[in-house]
């Protein structure tokens, strides 16, 4: 078997085996109440005004029909096998399914995960290299100071700052998806949703000036996600090329009259980028995990949208359910993508792995 | 000893820190006698005016911050907030350091095959977002509030979380209410880093001569762990604890904002004051007063925990 190929299995098998154990506690944390109080879960609102005695009797229907009575792991191994089958119950509050209203807040979520990893990649990594490589200049001094304000500044504080200058004073960006009519526009007719992500549909659809209104919506949460992960990134980058810049084979190119700055960007650059992708996955997991702060206070209709929907009024354990499996499956896949492509990279970290 | 203390007050952040932190104590220890409670209504906020008036007043001599709408005393609840916030971050960060370390030592002392399955186990909790497991705790809070006959929510006005019954509880249901739903989640997420370091370094100690000799003249294993290992472990892990205490309050102050869970002052100050500086029409230069004390606050806290933990290191890292 090729070591790339037994790599993805053993990661995939640890992430299968972390899901379960989550999924488990999770239900079983929801399920310690008595079966009766769960029963009347299912029960919609309108079927609450019957008799003391109908009540009870449909509750035990109830217990009967979804079989609430089994011991707990029974009880888990069918709830497993409804979810994999696509069913992750009826939410009240929602007014639909779970998991296709999940779905259909996906794009958002994932387009500010997407563009914040976009941003700050590139700019921490360099920001960082320059800074490292040239210590104590101009620009690792401003570097240094601008990267303590980003990671000491809370999200929500930045958020509030950006709101109120480049929204309520300048007017540049606006918070929440869209405004009503380009949104009408959009879910009618001759326009056609292929991903449901607005900014490539829109360029799809020959619309360059939707495109633009919603970069005026997206470019307030993207930097704010984005601000703090680059300094962490751009800190690290520059501790690393500090090390870097004293080993043998740097000398050894300096020494045969190859340019400094070559030498950073051709040599150092690409001895550094394999291990900074662990920074970089760990960036990818916290702007995934953090990336509800941004949305409720930018007023995005994305994934967190569903929980927040689900704790307003009566605690709805369908929703609240679904997103939970729903974000725990996200990270470990995008954990699991993160180290595949960081053995993909460095053959170095294979081995590690599959010594471990 | 002396050595120690002059790598730490070699740099002059470490100070900074250290007087930041003391000084954030001495508030929220001398809380009550800086802005004494309300008698009638005790709590972070306190009406100082007609609530009627929704319009934020300027500092005055009768608020030395200003006010918000509704004329809640701003510094009133900036000094509370920071008795909640201590309150708040020293707790999880104990409860989580006290588990983390225990739980690492122990693993790390059976060793073999039962201490690589618990170490795995601690990285599963890795795996699990923040809100999803307050909202899942503040589900859990709320059954059992329901099967006690009340309702449980956060309240947007209050800015938090309310328990509201139509018969009297008993006793342990109210002391459920009182425990911030936040505070279970965040203990529940933070402690593997604590229990990761100690195991390490439990892992590569227990092998050692004092560790066999404790043990050949008789030292139980909690003996060994409690009196050998853990004493000789725990100083790494402070770092990460000083650390965990501004981020534990920033993520309070979050939740607060956000309105989902968490009973930060300092985040209800900035909900409230939200609309007069970020909805249309909004003013944060006109209304300076509403944005500017709970974020300098907020900023601060977080700075000056993070530079006790550079502190702490410096204080501990030989290599320096």
């Amino acid at each position: 078997m090729p070591p790339l190929l037994k790599f993805l299995i053993h990661r995939l098998l640890f992430a299968a085996v972390s899901l379960i154990l989550i999924t488990f506690v999770l239900y079983a944390g929801s399920n310690i109440m008595p079966p009766e109080a769960r029963a009347a879960l299912y029960m919609s609102n309108s079927k609450r005004e019957l008799t003391e005695e109908q009540r009870q009797r449909l509750i035990d229907v109830i217990i009967q029909s979804h079989r609430l009575e089994d011991p707990l792991v029974v009880q888990y191994v069918s709830w497993l096998g409804t979810l994999t089958s696509g069913s992750w119950g009826y939410s009240p509050v929602l007014h639909e399914n779970v998991l296709p209203s999940l779905l259909r807040r996906t794009p958002v979520t994932l387009e500010l995960a997407l563009y914040s990893l976009l941003l700050m990649v590139p700019l921490g990594f360099s920001s960082g290299l320059i800074a490292g490589w040239w210590p104590h200049r101009t620009f690792d001094k401003f570097f240094r100071s601008l990267a303590y304000v980003a990671t000491s500044t809370p999200p929500f504080i930045l958020s509030i700052i950006m709101l109120s200058v480049f929204y309520v004073s300048l007017g540049w960006f606006l918070p929440g998806r869209l405004d009503t009519l380009t949104s009408i526009e959009v879910s009618r007719d001759p326009f056609v949703q292929y991903t449901g992500m607005l900014t490539v549909d829109s360029l799809l659809n020959g619309r360059p000036d939707i495109f633009l209104t919603y970069l005026r919506h997206l470019t307030m949460p993207i930097f704010t996600l984005s601000l703090f992960h680059w300094a962490t990134l751009g800190r690290v980058t520059r501790v690393t090329v500090m090390a870097e810049k004293s080993k043998a084979y740097l000398m050894a190119a300096r020494a045969r009259g190859v340019s400094s700055r070559k030498l950073l960007w051709h040599h150092a650059a690409r001895a550094i980028l394999a291990p900074s992708l662990t920074t970089i996955g760990l960036a990818a997991a916290n702007i995934v995990t953090g990336i509800f702060v941004v949305e409720i206070i930018f007023d995005l209709n994305g994934v967190s949208e569903v929980i927040v929907l689900a704790m307003r009024d009566i605690p709805d354990a369908a929703a609240t359910m679904g997103f939970a499996v729903y974000s725990v499956v996200m990270v470990l896949g995008l954990m699991v993508g993160i180290d595949l492509l960081q053995a993909f990279l460095d053959p170095r970290v294979r081995e590690e792995v599959m010594r471990a | 000893m002396r050595q120690y203390l002059r790598r730490f007050y070699a740099r002059r952040a470490n100070v900074y820190g250290l007087i930041l932190v003391l000084g954030f104590i001495l508030v929220a220890v001398a809380a009550p006698v800086l802005s004494p409670l309300d008698e009638k209504d005790p709590g972070p906020y306190k009406q100082i005016g007609r609530f009627t008036d929704m319009e934020p007043h300027p500092p005055s001599r009768k608020s030395p911050l200003g006010t918000l709408p509704g004329q809640l005393d701003i510094y009133h609840s900036i000094v509370w907030g920071t008795h909640n916030a201590i309150q708040f971050g020293l707790l999880v960060t104990l409860t989580a350091f006290l588990f983390g370390v225990v739980y690492g030592a122990f693993s790390g002392y059976l060793g073999g095959a039962a201490n690589n399955f618990l170490i795995r186990l601690a990285d599963v909790f890795l795996v699990i977002p923040v809100i999803v497991a307050t909202v899942m705790i503040r589900q859990l809070i709320g059954y059992v509030i329901n099967l006690a006959g009340g309702v449980y929510y956060f309240d947007m006005q209050l800015r938090q979380m309310v328990a509201d019954f139509t018969n009297v509880p008993s006793s342990y249901v109210v002391l459920l209410t009182r425990i911030d739903p936040l505070l279970i989640s965040l203990v529940l997420l933070t402690w593997m880093p604590y229990a990761r370091v100690t195991n390490t370094l439990v892992v590569t100690l227990r092998q050692s001569e004092f560790i066999q000799a404790s043990r050949a003249l008789g030292g139980g294993s909690f003996w060994v762990v409690f009196r050998h290992l853990i004493p000789n472990c725990i100083s790494p892990t402070l770092v990460l604890a000083a650390r965990d205490v501004g981020s534990a309050v920033i993520m309070q102050a979050t939740f607060t904002f956000i309105g989902l869970a968490g009973n930060s002052p300092w985040g209800a100050l900035l909900s409230f004051g939200r609309d007069w500086i970020i909805a249309p029409g909004g003013n944060i230069l006109k209304y300076w007063w509403l944005f500017l004390p709970p974020t300098i606050v907020v900023i601060l806290f977080g700075v000056a925990w993070n530079m006790l933990g550079d502190g702490i290191n410096d204080l501990l890292d030989p290599r320096i």
